[in-house]
């Protein structure tokens, strides 16, 4: 790990202007279970780590007229277990499909949208979009089996990491950020952006913004949702594709859908071919598995990832019959 | 005289102090005006080294800086062949090969330092697979990139096909496997040039890092001084690579005049270390219509990577293990272990064998499915039996029951009720249900006449006290050697547990007991630790004042009284191989093994096949064993090497990318976690080996040998695919129940 300056301010008017206006110079560290790991293997290495643990602001799930504000630094254990969230199955699940205690406890919701990729390039230090000295990117003939199949029409080849990321966009939620000049809200669904260079990042933040808070709007717990992932192994690791599905049913009929895959391409991606399927339909078998089919219409697999197609299918199908039945908690994760 | 300790779950030796902190591990010790030392590696997988340079920014002076030629003595490490390099000197052949060492108080400057070296190298084609290394597209070791090959025949093979009813083929392979041991590598080093070379640090085989320093500094053995320290884990990662840590540590110490310390942090542990060999192993068996093996024709290859290391040893034991716990009259088999411009694999426990039984119970499988019969009754058809011959002639002289341990484990698993069950319901399911099994066997100590070579040597020593000392230079890695000895010793001379104490080991002052590995701890260093406690018992007796029948403190009035007037109170014991072992080497004939452990594992396994998951739901392992020293322990090493097959199995994927380990970090590299491994059950049969310490055999590695064709077994089972290759993907899941994009998830 590269030596840096760690700052530690106690509210936000201290904490702003420590961060600098072009992405390098300083990271925001919350739980720091991404962080630590990408700055002791030189992927990141800032000259000043802003720990935001100290800002109270950022605690809490509060409800709110507008809707549930939970605060950035709400950590993914309490996210799972808060009274509130069961109001949202979709999101619990997500929570509680990240298989670890000591995950959960530590990473926060702001970092798990904020994570960085997990692409072996990336990681390995060959860069965000993993090219050559000629420019090519390394993955479509390279390692990638864990690469995206949607939305990969380069330059980004990488997965969104985040479980929370298709939950959230399925609710609508939409997210807080606080800059010198003040705040802005973005809707999560346009959060996330595919870079077009290395020095670009994956979503809209600026480089001296803090992500605060994400809001679900009122009235969401209306709607009938669910998070289904895909998995090689039960704990301490990312699922191998998800969808999070969350339907506004009429009389056994859909009313509106809203479906988005997760680690299947550079950005949560919403499927809305699968979603137009659903309209005025019952959600049985056979509605969802054309669902499924209509989401992956336009996969474009990559040389080692064909598999992942059909999990992503199976996924939506899998999603929208849980979110159709009576309401409980996933099974997954309790560990 | 009470003999109340083997077969008793004691506490650990040094749980007390593991559990409490107090244990040292390598980072644990702080030496005044120490050093951190860092490796530059390579990074091109062959070529040669055109320059060095020193990139800008850093206080190059205050650094330590070695290259080849800074080498005293000789510039490799000490093993098998001499061919492996301390550091790269022109030529380099894998990318994980060291070039230059530095060192520097301040750790974190150290590592930029490291990344500020750049080598200029001229890249040569490189070798990455065992095809190519086979048909000498490049040589990149020797004349032939062979390593080491042996040919095992018996009977005559050629005559058997003509009149075989079925003639049986498959090609099966296995993917490299880190140990991951909890603790990473790490050594410290105290060189001065005319005092000597001291090294503590993680490890298995003192006396490996003794011979290895010897070579490299040009030192007498006196001057050379090993002790290891408290070490978490190896599995074989700590059988050679200490040798090279211990070496560079050594060599920056030796030109910085400091103590330098060199732990690797795990990607660097991942990549740079060995790794189980990759093997691709050929099987052509004939067989009559009843059912018996006629003729067996085996080619297994092992990929030893960039340098021989233990590859010659680690392909001996693979290729003894290849034809299995049966009787066949005609066996050749033909091994190569062949060179690729990857990190040298090495010992892992199992050495060889994992990879030869796991192609031979998948392949039996295949022939029981082609001659109509079911794998159970396949197997029962043809277990070795006592009187008949391995395929190196050895005659199983013991009382050996497969047929036994097998229905011991069908019934335990209730594998009959549960077949059944699943194929009913199996049908139209997507999650489907399997079981699978493997019977094996693993011959425990050094194979052939290797442990005649080693000879080796334990030493017990008793204070006035009455306390006994056990000096031997087998090491305590976790699985327990200082708990069993203890045991041992304290059951041969009627003692309390607390009696016995165990040196650490130390050059300096323990003999050469051999190094820790081969399941030969317990069986030959514990028979030797049996032996010196009678020696000991034989003197004092022998002097008069150990009356018989005596206590405790009649021991210890008798140590005092014989110190007194005798001085030192010592016994050693020296192997000396069972009567009737014969082994040529020439020929490669002979008994193979003093003796064998035997085992029967049956896997219940759950397969989606559409998301291509695969969950062990039960576990079940038979074995027999010998005399169990200590149950806990001893299932212990049961269940963990079972979850690290079950790693080996489905989750533990090597990818190399230009020769490099592309996925050395802990969340890409996934292992399997508590929530991925089901209930092992285990079950021991204790039929006493008359040459081990109250009966035992070893059993650290049986484990690790028959889990992974276990659970591919059971996967066929499940889904009636056929998978030829570990570990099993998804994607490869995929591809062999043949879904294709369009298919549609059914029920
Ligand atoms: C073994 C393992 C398995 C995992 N499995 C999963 C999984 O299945 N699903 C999943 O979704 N995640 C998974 N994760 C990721 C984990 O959820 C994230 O690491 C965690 O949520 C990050 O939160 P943190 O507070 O620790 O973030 P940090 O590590 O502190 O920060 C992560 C990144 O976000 C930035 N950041 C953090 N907070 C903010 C903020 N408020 N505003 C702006 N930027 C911010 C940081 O600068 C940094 O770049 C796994 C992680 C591990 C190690």
């Amino acid at each position: 790990m590269q030596a840096f300056e760690y700052a530690h301010p106690r509210s936000m008017t201290e904490a702003l202007p420590l961060l600098g206006s072009r992405w390098g110079e300083t990271e925001i560290l919350a739980g720091g279970t991404d962080l630590l790991s990408l700055m002791k293997n030189y992927v990141v290495t800032p000259k000043r780590v802003v720990n935001i643990k100290g800002l109270r602001e950022l605690r809490g799930i509060r409800g709110t007229p507008e809707g549930i504000y939970i605060g950035a630094l709400v950590t993914l254990e309490e996210l799972r277990t808060s009274q509130p969230m069961h109001e949202y199955p979709a999101l619990a699940q997500a929570a509680a499909g990240v298989t670890s205690p000591q995950i959960r406890n530590m990473g926060t919701v702001g970092g798990d949208l904020c994570q960085r990729p997990r692409c072996w390039y990336f990681r390995s230090g060959f860069g965000l979009l993993a090219r050559d000295e000629s420019g090519r990117s390394l993955v479509p003939q390279g390692e990638n089996r864990y690469h995206a199949i949607l939305g990969n029409d380069g330059p980004a080849y990488f997965v969104n990491p985040s479980s929370l990321a298709p939950a959230l966009i399925a609710l609508g939620a939409k997210a807080r950020l606080d800059g010198q000049n003040g705040e802005r809200y973005v809707a999560l669904a346009e959060f996330f952006v595919i870079p077009k260079s290395d020095a670009e990042r994956e979503n809209v933040l600026q480089p001296n913004e803090i992500l605060t808070h994400v809001i679900i709007p009122e009235g969401a717990w209306e709607l009938s949702s669910a998070t289904y992932e895909v998995r090689q192994k039960e704990a301490l690791d990312w699922p191998l594709a998800t969808a999070a599905v969350a339907l506004k049913m009429q009389a056994g009929k859909v009313a509106s859908a809203r479906i988005v895959l997760g680690h299947v391409a550079p950005i949560p991606w919403p499927a809305p071919e699968a979603e137009k399927s659903l309209a005025g339909q019952p959600i049985n078998e056979a509605t969802a598995a054309r669902a499924g089919e209509a989401a992956v219409q336009g996969a474009k697999p990559l040389s080692g990832n064909r598999y992942k197609v059909q999990l992503a299918r199976v996924a939506v199908k899998r999603a929208l019959l849980a979110a159709a039945r009576p309401r409980s908690i996933g099974a997954k994760g309790g560990v | 005289m009470k003999k109340h300790l083997i077969g008793r779950p004691v506490p650990r030796k040094e749980g007390r102090a593991k559990v409490t902190g107090q244990a040292r591990y390598v980072d644990d010790l702080v030496f005044p005006g120490m050093l951190y030392g860092a490796t530059v590696r390579s990074r091109v997988p062959r070529g040669r080294i055109k320059g060095i340079s020193f990139g800008e920014g850093i206080p190059w002076h205050e650094f330590t800086i070695v290259t080849a030629k800074d080498i005293p003595g000789e510039n490799y490490v000490a093993l098998i062949a001499h061919d492996q390099p301390y550091l790269a000197d022109g030529a380099v052949n894998h990318s994980e090969e060291p070039v230059v060492l530095l060192a520097h108080p301040e750790k974190y400057l150290l590592e930029e330092a490291r990344r500020a070296v750049q080598l200029e190298i001229e890249a040569l084609r490189p070798t990455f697979t065992i095809e190519d290394s086979l048909n000498k597209k490049e040589i990149i070791w020797g004349e032939d990139n062979l390593f080491k090959s042996y040919s095992v025949e018996k009977g005559n093979v050629d005559e058997v096909w003509a009149r075989a009813d079925f003639i049986v083929e498959g090609e099966y392979r296995t993917g490299a496997q880190e140990q991951l041991y909890i603790e990473t590598n790490g050594m410290i080093a105290v060189a001065i040039p005319e005092k000597g070379v001291t090294v503590w640090g993680s490890m298995q085989c003192p006396y490996y890092v003794h011979k290895a320093l010897m070579a490299l500094f040009g030192l007498p053995a006196d001057k050379v001084r090993v002790i290891q320290s408290e070490t978490g884990g190896g599995f074989g990662g700590k059988e050679e690579y200490p040798s090279m840590i211990a070496g560079h540590a050594a060599l920056l110490a030796w030109k910085s005049g400091k103590p330098v310390k060199i732990i690797y942090d795990r990607a660097e542990d991942m990549a740079a270390t060995t790794k189980r060999h990759p093997s691709r192993t050929r099987h052509r068996t004939a067989v009559s219509k009843d059912g018996k093996l006629l003729g067996m024709e085996i080619d297994f290859v092992i990929d030893g990577g960039a340098y021989t290391t233990l590859s010659p040893v680690v392909l001996s034991r693979g290729t003894i293990h290849a034809p299995g716990p049966y009787f066949c009259p005609n066996v050749r088999i033909r091994s190569r272990a062949v060179a690729t411009n990857a990190p040298p694999h090495g010992a892992f426990r199992g050495f060889g064998a994992p990879q030869s039984i796991f192609a031979l119970e998948r392949h039996l499988n295949r022939v029981a499915r082609a001659i109509g019969l079911t794998p159970e009754e396949f197997r029962r058809r043809n277990f070795i039996q006592p009187g008949q011959t391995t395929a190196t002639g050895q005659v199983i002289r013991e009382n050996v029951n497969m047929n036994h341990l097998l229905e011991r484990a069908l019934v335990l698993s209730d594998y009959h009720a549960k077949t059944a069950r699943f194929a009913r319901e199996n049908s139209g399911q997507r999650r489907k249900k399997g079981m699978g099994f493997a019977s094996f066997m693993h011959g425990a100590g050094f194979t052939g006449s290797g442990e005649q070579y080693l000879a080796s040597v334990v030493e017990l020593e008793a204070t006035p006290q009455g306390r006994v000392r056990v000096l031997a230079a087998s090491t305590e890695i976790g699985q327990g050697t200082n708990t069993i000895f203890s045991q041992i010793a304290a059951d041969a001379l009627g003692l309390d547990y607390d009696s016995i104490e165990i040196l650490k080991p130390d050059t300096a002052s323990v003999p050469n007991s051999g190094p820790t590995v081969a399941s030969r701890t317990c069986m030959v260093v514990g028979k030797l630790v049996e032996a010196a406690a009678l020696g000991l018992q034989q003197t004092l007796v022998g002097s008069g004042y150990l009356p018989e029948g005596y206590t405790p403190a009649g021991f210890e009035r008798a140590c005092k009284r014989y110190i007194e007037s005798h001085g030192p109170l010592k016994s050693s014991s020296q192997y000396q191989p069972p009567p009737g072992i014969h082994w040529d080497d020439a020929t490669y004939y002979g008994d193979a093994y003093g003796t064998y452990a035997w085992a029967v594992y049956v896997a219940e396994v759950t397969v989606d096949t559409v998301t291509f998951e695969i969950e062990v739901n039960d576990f079940v392992a038979v074995q027999e064993v010998g005399k169990v020293i200590h149950p806990v322990l001893a299932a212990g090493q049961i269940e963990g090497g079972v979850a690290q097959a079950i790693g080996y199995a489905l989750y533990e994927n090597v990818v190399w990318n230009e020769g490099r380990m592309f996925n050395s970090q802990m969340t890409n590299y996934i292992m399997p976690t508590a929530v991925d491994v089901p209930p092992i059950r285990v079950f021991f049969e204790e039929l006493p080996y008359s040459y081990g310490p109250a009966g035992a055999k070893g059993l650290g590695e049986l484990p690790m040998d028959g889990a992974a064709p276990a659970i591919v077994n059971a996967i066929e089972n499940a889904t009636g695919v056929s998978i030829h290759h570990i570990p099993v993907m998804p994607e490869s899941l995929m591809e062999a129940l043949a879904v294709t994009e369009k298919a549609v998830e059914r029920a």
